[in-house]
């Protein structure tokens, strides 16, 4: 029982990263169509910003406010040279500028900085243990799920109460009614990529304190769980996001310690033909957003 | 095959042909310059081709991005390996292979069946799962499928260690004799496969019909296709090609390990295939041709070779990554479709061979209408809701084969729902669907459109890249049984009938609104269905057009033998055609009779004009 509530607190740690990496993709798709394969390159922009500013002499106090900002202002500059151009194109052309913008990312990291992955300190709290009710979690995975429900909080009092939300939220419905309405739909692109590379970034510093290196492909796996997050939540929903985030964490949890030592190494496989089957069954995901294609 | 078929099929083969011959003969000039590094480069380039041409079938003909044709070649490559490498090698490399693999000893080209065979088993398990998917073009679901193949292969390569030896070292052969460029046969042969292949598949009718699903699914469904089909057999014989190609990959590089097929050569392949253009066999291979010839150069001015200060910010490590991911991204903001979209080699050749058809079609213009017994369609307390809103209300129509029957009634009055009811677009909540008599519930759009119904749509969906022409060739091949299908005289009817036959080559999307209407028309009729349903047919165009259409839709119909059902505001062209009019308001049938009767009842007036 100990056990399990403390795979519990593990995979809500691991699923929160997620959540957030998902949430952000989701908003995005909301206001454009466009799944954002792009959307790790937020958190290799993070990991290079804090190892730089590593090299500076900053501390994780100072460095994760600033990764934040940094990774908020990369998905605005990317919407700009990028997406912004492809607005309302056919989806393979969306999903391909997606994967380009990918690799254009990847390439100049190795060009100007380098191949190999540098290594900053993770600071040296993170593998304290905490006990709670007698029973002892990792205090990470605990700041990880206070933090991770602090932002989800914010989001969703953004998305409901302020006007930009709710014109997002509107955008997101009906992107051509939301424009009659008067909805300037330059700022609400603007603003989405401005709120996905925010939360990003909270993500980029969770998972940075984790694995404490950088490097060009430092984004992919952050983003290729977030890409199924958001998925296996069903596309274009907010809250399905979270939902399917949490349940990666949970799943890649109860697998990692449940599987034979031999196959531990394969646990991402096995999740990707588990999702894999979802999609078979259920492409729309757990929350299908219905959007009915007028015939 | 008739005559002329064949004889169309062979010049088209002289577009392939010829490009191969430029490409061996052109890669074979420039390796004679050169050192074994050239031997090298030409080599890959072929290869690489292969691999392209093979992701072309699939890609270029569905629309669905796939990521996992890089997957299904690492599966090939290993399962090759595997096999061709001798047992003494395989004794000190994999000693505790499983199933005895250790011991099997086969030549080059029994591997090469075995990895086809294993390889093609995997690929017809993912595409049932890509089509319960519902994969069309675009799809992310299919995509993300795809990329979860890339990744489970990958991983299960670098840590299945007793059969894979793992990710550090890989397997490797022992090494190949001095073979020359020139003598290396099997290469070309390959390769001259793969391109008659893509090209040829290109011009099948499982390929047109893959095209059409690509372009539009709804309106391919609606004629009578069922993209599932098309995908798979494109996403088999795609696979076959890049087995062979992954194959001679390991074979020429004398070695594999999971790097070798996974993102970069994922992220190179994408790339030559759409910098050509995704739809053309010829732009793959100037896809080919360019990002190597690039790739190549980026490397040498990044190499130690060249050395210029100034630029020294630009010309170093990674600008061969940096080409490809921009060439990439550039394309597709700028020229999605790529350099040829879907031209190709032989289209052009073809305009210089003269034609002899013009008696041809004068004879065919007299047309034969077809004659069937009378056939009735029955929709019988049809109930829809959306929600709350109850959107039909035991609507009910009957149709037969020798009349016109109109549907009207003010916006929101529930016509295109039924007619979505009818094709199965929309499920309905109770009801009964007979086409005489024989109940077509709960079948797919395409079952429907085989069952003998067949629709327009209101907001237009043609084929946009496919011309009119093809537009309506694909609606008539669209059923799987040939006897039920239309002559290929037909077409030139159908193109004379509406007017279309100075278009005939135009592509479906350059034409203007009216043109597009008739075009609808003309492909659901091609699709010879025992009724056409018509959602607005005039809507948006001029009197004179819409009175132009009245004698346009009944010499279609009857050209075919078909009923006609259609919805439509234009009074005018309502009266002048039907010969029956149903009434619907608020989800029921109000009213029916001649569209004297109608415009004479009180009801009808109420119920436009409102009042009591």
């Amino acid at each position: 029982m100990t056990e399990l509530i403390q795979q519990i607190v593990d995979g809500l740690g691991r699923g929160g990263i997620y959540a957030l990496i998902a949430l952000g993709i989701a908003v995005i798709f909301g206001v454009m169509h466009l799944v954002n394969f792009a959307h790790g390159e937020l958190i290799t922009v993070s990991a290079y910003s804090a190892y730089g500013l590593f090299q500076a002499g900053w501390d994780w106090w100072l460095i994760a406010p600033a990764v934040i900002l940094i990774a908020g202002m990369t998905s605005v500059v990317i919407e700009f040279l990028a997406f912004r151009w492809v607005r309302g194109a056919p989806d393979f052309t969306m999903l391909m500028t997606s994967f380009g913008i990918h690799f254009v990312v990847q390439a100049l990291f190795v060009m100007y900085v380098s191949a190999n992955f540098r290594q900053f300190p993770r600071p040296d709290w993170i593998f304290n243990t905490v006990k709670i009710a007698g029973i002892s979690f990792e205090v990470f995975d605990v700041a990880v799920i206070f933090f991770t429900l602090l932002t989800l909080i914010a989001t969703f009092w953004i998305l409901q109460k302020t006007m930009f939300g709710i014109s997002l939220r509107a955008a997101a419905e009906d992107f051509d009614a939301a424009r009659l309405m008067g909805v300037r739909s330059d700022r609400i692109i603007r603003g989405a990529f401005a709120l996905s590379g925010l939360l990003a970034g909270v993500a980029a510093v969770f998972w940075l304190m984790r694995s404490g290196q950088a490097g060009p492909t430092a984004g992919l796996t952050p983003m290729l769980k977030g890409v199924l997050a958001a998925l296996i939540g069903g596309l274009g929903s907010l809250g399905g996001a979270v939902l399917g985030g949490v349940t990666l964490g949970l799943v890649e949890v109860m697998l990692i310690s449940r599987l034979p030592e031999g196959l531990v190494g394969l646990t991402d496989g096995i999740v990707f033909l588990l999702i894999a089957f979802l999609f078979v069954f259920r492409p729309q995901g757990f929350i299908s957003v219905r959007r009915a294609e007028r015939v | 095959m008739s005559k002329e078929l064949l004889q169309s099929r062979l010049i088209t083969l002289i577009g392939p042909i010829s490009i191969f011959a430029v490409l061996v003969l052109g890669g074979l000039l420039y390796a004679s310059f050169g050192g074994s590094a050239r031997d090298g480069l030409i080599t890959q380039m072929l290869i690489n081709a292969i691999i392209v041409l093979g992701i072309q079938i699939y890609v270029g003909n569905t629309g669905v991005l796939s990521f996992g044709h890089i997957g299904f070649g690492a599966i090939a490559g290993y399962a090759f390996a595997i096999c061709a490498i001798s047992p003494t090698r395989k004794n000190s490399q994999i000693p505790d292979a499983p199933f005895g693999l250790s011991e099997v000893d086969l030549t080059p080209f029994q591997s090469v069946l075995i990895s086809i065979l294993l390889t093609v088993i995997v690929a017809f398990i993912i595409g049932l799962g890509l089509a319960r998917s519902g994969a069309r073009s675009g799809s992310v679901a299919a995509t993300v499928i795809t990329l979860a193949l890339l990744f489970v292969v990958h991983e299960v390569a670098k840590n299945w260690i007793d059969l894979t030896r793992g990710g550090k070292t890989g397997l490797s052969f022992s090494p190949l004799g001095n073979v020359t460029l020139q003598g290396r046969g099997w290469i070309y042969i390959a390769l001259l496969l793969a391109m008659i292949t893509a090209r040829l598949f290109k011009e099948t009718r499982l390929g047109r019909l893959a095209q059409a699903a690509r372009e539009d699914d709804l309106a391919a469904r609606a004629v009578g296709i069922d993209p599932a089909v098309q995908q798979m057999v494109s996403l088999l014989l795609s696979v076959t090609i890049v087995s062979i190609g992954s194959s001679l990959r390991v074979f020429e590089l004398g070695s594999i390990n999971p790097r070798l097929f996974f993102f970069k050569f994922t992220l190179l392949t994408l790339t030559m295939l759409i910098v050509g253009g995704r739809n053309s066999v010829t732009g793959a291979i100037v896809g080919v041709v360019i990002i190597t010839a690039g790739s190549e150069f980026t490397r040498y001015l990044a190499g130690p070779s060249v050395d210029m200060a100034a630029l020294d910010w630009i010309l170093r490590s990674g600008l061969t990554d940096i080409f490809l991911g921009a060439s990439m991204l550039g394309f597709m903001i700028f020229k999605p479709a790529g350099l040829l979209g879907d031209w190709e080699l032989d289209n052009w050749l073809k305009k210089f061979i003269p034609k002899k058809e013009t008696e041809e079609r004068e004879q065919s213009r007299v047309g034969k209408d077809q004659i069937r017994d009378l056939q009735s369609l029955k929709v019988e307390g049809v109930v829809v809701d959306f929600g709350g809103f109850r959107a039909l209300d035991k609507a009910e129509i009957r149709a037969t084969t020798d009349e016109v029957v109109g549907l009207i009634g003010p916006n929101g009055a529930g016509k295109t729902t039924l007619l979505n009811v009818i094709t199965g677009v929309v499920e309905s909540n109770e009801g009964a669907l007979t086409v005489n008599g024989k109940s077509i519930e709960g079948l797919q759009p395409h079952m429907i459109a085989r069952a003998g119904l067949v629709r327009t749509f209101q907001n237009l969906r043609l084929f946009h890249l496919l011309s009119v022409r093809e537009n309506i060739e694909v609606a008539r091949l669209a059923s799987p049984d040939a006897k039920t299908r239309l002559g290929t005289d037909t077409i030139e009817q159908l193109l004379h009938l509406t007017g279309l036959n100075d278009l005939s080559n135009r592509r479906a999307r350059e034409l203007d609104y009216g043109n597009a209407r008739r075009l609808e028309l003309a492909r659901a009729a091609a699709a010879n269905p025992l009724f056409l349903l018509l959602d607005e047919p005039t809507s948006g165009m001029s009197d004179h057009e819409s009175e132009a259409m009245i004698h346009q839709v009944r010499s279609v119909a009857s050209l075919i033998g078909a009923g006609v059902v259609v919805i439509d505001h234009d009074l005018n062209f309502i009266t002048g055609i039907c010969d029956r009019v149903y009434v619907l308001d608020q989800g029921r049938i109000i009213s029916t009779g001649s569209p004297e009767e109608i415009s004479r009842d009180e009801k009808v007036r109420v119920a436009y004009l409102g009042g009591s």
